[in-house]
């Protein structure tokens, strides 16, 4: 079966209404960089496929302290933007510019791992995602947005249609590791805010990307560093928290247990040059 | 495609196994799932709708209790339908008491054909497990509710 129809919603409010009408068996897509591949393949064969290209949501504002990334902003608008270093860096090492062109923000959120690079430097700078329905909108945090591989608490009558980011002064650190350098999925990817007050941890947020069944954070790590200088010892004991407490799995590009420990080798490293760029800005690996 | 794992349910280990042969909390807490209903053929059926990116779709589920031993054990016999395929498995689970807690142990294994079949079987067992363990969790806070209401 071939896609019998494919919606082009102009506006959020069309796009409910076309979501409330076909329900469950409609196939929403942004870019189309996850989605289309299994079309193409014959994998997926959805009959009912909206699109949200012209729904208005490709939009970037700075608001006061915090920028507002539109749903299908396209990717490759992060690297555009000065206000938010670490997004910057994360979009550079996410898959290549003509699928930057094509990919969002938002969809990233979906995208199954190793996938979702921009997931998790988003879930490392605290971010907010805004869900809107037929009955209105609301706001969750990244912490509470996923409950579990490939589900989110996205309701089947709504959409996600922006993220918040704050704008911070924290210092931040962002590591994609993969088989190569560019165009490839991670094996592991780390992404760390952190304020330091003298030299001291005050309250850090380290998330992992391929190292779960979507983005997370690794609280204990979190903990080992919280009121602490960034010591090899601490640095240490943080990177031993990480690879315990993450949930690895095994593909094409990597096994579990080799996923583990590099989680151990780039936390220690993100932290690392999170330390040596505390007076600067974001640091890109 | 193979599946396993294990959940602690905090309730009595006969509250659990009559909520899981139960149609109606069983629709409460499958992600997806309507229309749950006890067959004529004593299977249970239904639909599950899936907004997964290579299984959009509403699939047709019957589900078969078979070597029933309430309440410690009891094995099932699925399929699930659709335009993208089916999905034919069987399963098995455990339930010991662990003081006033149950342990339920379940393993399962299952055949995709059709479309389906084209997506990475890891892929698939990742997601599968995702929803057992959303059900598994929703069915522990609906009998949680029971106890405190």
């Amino acid at each position: 079966m071939t896609i019998a129809n494919y919606y082009r919603p102009g506006s959020v409010s069309e796009a409910l209404d076309i979501l409330a009408a076909h329900g469950a068996d409609l196939l929403v897509i942004a870019g189309g960089t996850i989605a289309m591949p299994l079309i193409n393949e014959g994998i997926s064969l959805p009959a009912e496929v909206m699109g949200l290209r012209r729904a208005g949501l490709d939009t970037y504002t700075r608001r006061g302290d915090e920028v507002i990334l539109g749903a299908t902003l396209p990717i490759t608008r992060l690297v555009e933007q000065t206000d938010v270093p670490m997004l910057r860096a994360a979009a550079l090492r996410t898959a290549s510019w003509s699928v930057r062109n094509m990919a969002t923000v938002g969809g990233n959120l979906f995208a199954p791992p190793p996938a979702g690079d921009i997931a998790a430097a988003l879930l490392a700078l605290g971010a907010t995602a805004t869900i809107t329905g037929r009955s209105g909108t609301r706001e969750v945090a990244l912490d509470d947005f996923w409950t579990g591989f490939m589900t989110t608490v996205v309701a089947p009558d709504e959409l996600l249609t922006s993220i918040s980011v704050p704008v911070t002064s924290a210092a931040t650190s962002f590591i994609k590791f993969g088989r190569k350098r560019d165009n490839t999925p991670a094996v592991v990817t780390v992404a760390v805010t952190a304020n330091l007050d003298n030299g001291i941890v005050r309250g850090a947020r380290i998330a992992l990307g391929a190292a779960g069944p979507h983005a997370i954070r690794a609280s204990n790590a979190e903990a080992a560093v919280h009121g602490q200088p960034l010591s090899a010892s601490v640095i240490a004991a943080a990177a031993d928290a990480a690879a315990a407490e993450c949930e690895p799995f095994t593909d094409a590009v990597a096994t579990d247990a080799y996923r583990r420990q590099m989680v151990r080798l780039f936390v220690a490293r993100a932290l690392t040059q999170l330390d040596a760029s505390a007076s600067t800005q974001g640091r890109e690996a | 495609m193979n599946v396993h794992g294990t959940y602690l349910f905090h309730a009595p280990r006969e509250r659990v196994f009559a909520a899981i042969c139960d149609p109606e909390t069983l629709m409460a807490v499958i992600p997806g799932c309507r229309d749950v209903h006890l067959g004529a053929s004593g299977d249970y059926e239904g639909t599950v709708s899936l907004r997964l990116p290579g299984a959009v779709g509403t699939y047709r589920t019957s589900v078969r209790m078979v070597d029933v031993v309430a309440p410690e054990r009891s094995s099932l016999d699925g399929r699930l339908e659709g335009q993208m395929g089916s999905i034919s498995g069987h399963a098995t689970f455990v339930l010991d008491e662990e003081r006033a807690a149950t342990r339920i142990d379940y393993q399962g294994n299952a055949v995709i054909q059709g479309p389906l079949a084209r997506l990475d079987s890891r892929f698939a067992e990742r997601f599968a497990e995702t929803l057992i363990g959303q059900g598994l969790k929703a069915l522990d806070a609906r009998l949680q509710t029971e106890v405190s209401a």
